[in-house]
C-alpha cells in the first residue's frame, strides 16, 4: 500500500500556511478492531479541507478525537493550538460543529435552538442576521420535527456558525439531500470558507470532495492513503490523459512523435491518443497543421473517483 | 413571516449557571409540549392515591400503623411520585436525547458535562416538586390531609428521596441506549418499587418474603421516613443512610458510564 503525499498549493484565496489542526500518528482501537492506524495530517487556516473515506474508514472517530469527544489510544493532536484531551470545553466553544446523525429534540423550535446555542458563546452572531442569512426567519417558531431535510441542514449550519468559529466541522452535510439540495449546500460551504472560516468537510462522497474541497485527505481502513489537492491526487494515478477524435483517413503515425504521447490506437474511425501533459493542445495543433481539424476532439482524464477506487483497492490488497 | 422577537444580546452567555438555568427552562418547556409526560408523571400517582385512599377510608387502622389509610397513602405518595420521576421520566428523557444524538450535539457545541448534569438535576427537582405539590393539593382537597408533625423532617426525607431517585434516573439514563429501552426497564422497575415500596398494600399485610424484599427497596425507606415525619408514627423501615448509599452508587455508575462513552 502506498501513501501519497503532495504539497500542491490550495485553490483557496484565503488559505495560509498556518496549521490550524495538526494530527500525528493517531491510533484508536475498539476492542479487537483497530479503527485508526497511525493517522497524520494537518489543516491550514482558511482551507476548505476534505476528510474523504468509505463508511468505516475512521473519519468520524478522527473528528470526534479532534473535538475532544473521544480519546485516542496514542498519537498527538493540536487544534487551534489546544490539546482536545485537556482543553475540550475551551476548544469546543471556539469551533463549530455539524454532526452526522445528531438531531435536536423534536419539539424544540428553530428560534429556541438558535438562542440556546448562541448563549454558549461570548460574542455570538446577531440572531436576526444569522436567521436571514440561512433563510430561517420564516421557520423561527417551527419545531425541529416539522423541518424538511434541507431546512434542518440550514439550521445545523447556522448552529455551527452562531459562535463565529475559527474552524467548523461539517460531517456528511449533504447526506439525504436531493441533487439540487446538494449543490445549494456546496455553495453554502464555499461561502463559509470565503468568509474566512476554516472548514473541515467530512464525507464519503467523492464528487462532493472533488467539487468543493481545496485539499483532501483520503482515509481507508484507518490509514491516510492520499493527501493533496483533488487534481494532484488524480495526477498521482499516472496523470494519463486520453484524447479522442474521429478521422478515418488520418495517418496516425504522425501523432506518435508529439510531446507527451505514449500510445496511439485506432478503432475504426476513432483515434485514441494517450499521454501526459497538455496533450489536447498538441494533438489539436497537429490536426490543424495537417489541415484535418476534428470537430469531436476531446480529452478524457481519470476522475478522483477512479483514483479513490484505486487507492482503496490498493489498501485492501 | 414570524417576527424574531429575541434580541441577540438577550442570549449572551453569563456563565455555566446561567446556561444550566436556560437549558433547564427550555427542557421544561419541551416536556410540557409532550402531553404523555404530564399524564405519566402526574396522572398515574394522582389517580392511584385518590383511589387507594378512597378504598381504605379515613378510619385509623392497625394494618396501617394505627393511622388513617388516606393519611398513610397521601403522605407516602410524595415518595412514589419522586420514584416515577427517577425511574421513568428522567431516564426516558436522557436516553431519548442520546438516541437522537441531542447529547452529542450539545457536547460538541461547548455545553460542558457539568452543565448538562446540573440541568438534569434541576429538571428532576422541578418535576418532582410539581408532582408532589399536585398530589398533596389533591389529597388535601379530597380527604382533608392532616398537617405534618415534623415539617423539617418531611423536607429532609423529600430531599433524600430526590437525591436517591435523580441519581438512579441519571444512572439509568447513562446506561440505556434508547428511549424505548428506558421506558421498558423503567416500568419494570417502577411497578414492584411502587407496589412494595409504599404505594401498594401496607407492610403489615405482606408475606414474609415480600416484606423482606420491600425492606431492601430504597423507596420503602424514603416513604417510611416521610410517613414518620408527617404522621409521627410508622411501621415502615426508614433508614436514611440506605437511600443515600443507593444514590452514591448510582452516581458512581453514571460517572463511570459517561466517562466510558467519552473515552
Amino acid at each position: 500500500m502506498s501513501t501519497t503525499t503532495m504539497t500542491a498549493p490550495t485553490s483557496s484565496a484565503t488559505a495560509t500556511t498556518e496549521p490550524l489542526i495538526e494530527v500525528h500518528d493517531l491510533r484508536r482501537r475498539y476492542g479487537a478492531t483497530e479503527v485508526l492506524r497511525g493517522v497524520s495530517f494537518s489543516v491550514l487556516r482558511g482551507e476548505l479541507f476534505g476528510l474523504l473515506g468509505t463508511n468505516g474508514a475512521g473519519k468520524t472517530t478522527t473528528v470526534e478525537i479532534l473535538q475532544g469527544l473521544r480519546r485516542a489510544d496514542s498519537g498527538s493532536v493540536s487544534v487551534l493550538g489546544l490539546d482536545p484531551r485537556t482543553a475540550g470545553d475551551q476548544l469546543r466553544r471556539r469551533i463549530g460543529t455539524q454532526l452526522q446523525d445528531a438531531a435536536l429534540p423534536d419539539r424544540m423550535r428553530v428560534g429556541e435552538a438558535l438562542q440556546l446555542f448562541a448563549s454558549l458563546h461570548p460574542a455570538p452572531q446577531p440572531l436576526d442576521e444569522l436567521a436571514a442569512e440561512w433563510q430561517l426567519e420564516a421557520l423561527w417558531r417551527r419545531s425541529f420535527a416539522a423541518l424538511s431535510g434541507g431546512e434542518r441542514q440550514r439550521l445545523f449550519v447556522a448552529l455551527a456558525l452562531v459562535g463565529r468559529p475559527e474552524l467548523v466541522f461539517l460531517d456528511e452535510l449533504t447526506q439525504n439531500l436531493d441533487p439540487v439540495g446538494r449543490r445549494r449546500t456546496w455553495d453554502v460551504v464555499r461561502r463559509i470558507r470565503d468568509a474566512g472560516t476554516t472548514v473541515v468537510l467530512v464525507t464519503h462522497d467523492v464528487e462532493e470532495a472533488e467539487r468543493v474541497c481545496d485539499r483532501i485527505v483520503v482515509l481507508d481502513r484507518g490509514r491516510v492513503v492520499a493527501d493533496g489537492t483533488p487534481a494532484a491526487i488524480v495526477d498521482d494515478l499516472g496523470g494519463t490523459t486520453t484524447v479522442r477524435f474521429t478521422d478515418r483517413e488520418l495517418d496516425v503515425r504522425g501523432l506518435r512523435p508529439l510531446p507527451g504521447v505514449t500510445r496511439v490506437r485506432r478503432h475504426g474511425a476513432e483515434v485514441q491518443v494517450e499521454g501526459t501533459g497538455p496533450l489536447l493542445a498538441h494533438v489539436g495543433a497537429h490536426l490543424v497543421a495537417a489541415g484535418r481539424p476534428a470537430l469531436d476532439l476531446r480529452a478524457e482524464r481519470p476522475t478522483l473517483e477512479d483514483r479513490f477506487v484505486a487507492l482503496t483497492q490498493e489498501s485492501s490488497s | 413571516m414570524t417576527a424574531i422577537t429575541s434580541s441577540p444580546t438577550a442570549s449572551r452567555s453569563t456563565g455555566p449557571v446561567h446556561t444550566a438555568l436556560r437549558l433547564t427552562a427550555l427542557e421544561l418547556r419541551l416536556l410540557l409540549r409532550e402531553p404523555m409526560v404530564a399524564v405519566g408523571l402526574l396522572g398515574f400517582p394522582l389517580a392511584t392515591v385518590l383511589v387507594l385512599a378512597g378504598v381504605f377510608g379515613q378510619v385509623p387502622d392497625p394494618d396501617f400503623g394505627g393511622v388513617a389509610p388516606d393519611d398513610h397513602y397521601v403522605a407516602g405518595y410524595i415518595g412514589v411520585v419522586i420514584a416515577a420521576m427517577g425511574l421513568i421520566t428522567l431516564p426516558v428523557h436522557i436516553a431519548t436525547h442520546r438516541e437522537l444524538g441531542v447529547l452529542r450535539r450539545f457536547r460538541a457545541s461547548g455545553l460542558s458535562a457539568g452543565v448538562l448534569v446540573a440541568s438534569e438535576i434541576a429538571l428532576g427537582v422541578v418535576l418532582g416538586t410539581v408532582a408532589v405539590v399536585v398530589v398533596l393539593l389533591a389529597g388535601t382537597a379530597v380527604y382533608g390531609l392532616q398537617a405534618p408533625v415534623d415539617p423539617l423532617g418531611v423536607l429532609g426525607w423529600y430531599l433524600a428521596g430526590l437525591a436517591c431517585f435523580i441519581a438512579i434516573g441519571g444512572a439509568l439514563g447513562s446506561l440505556l441506549p434508547t428511549g424505548r429501552s428506558a421506558t421498558a426497564l423503567g416500568n419494570l422497575l417502577f411497578v414492584p418499587m411502587f407496589l412494595l415500596g409504599g404505594g401498594g398494600p401496607p407492610r403489615a399485610v405482606m408475606t414474609g418474603f415480600m416484606r423482606t424484599l420491600s425492606d431492601v427497596l430504597p423507596l420503602s425507606h424514603v416513604v417510611g421516613g416521610l410517613r414518620q415525619a408527617w404522621l409521627g408514627q410508622t411501621d415502615d423501615p426508614h433508614t436514611l443512610w440506605w437511600p443515600l448509599l443507593v444514590a452514591a452508587a448510582a452516581v458512581a455508575v453514571a460517572m463511570r458510564t459517561s466517562r466510558r462513552r467519552v473515552g
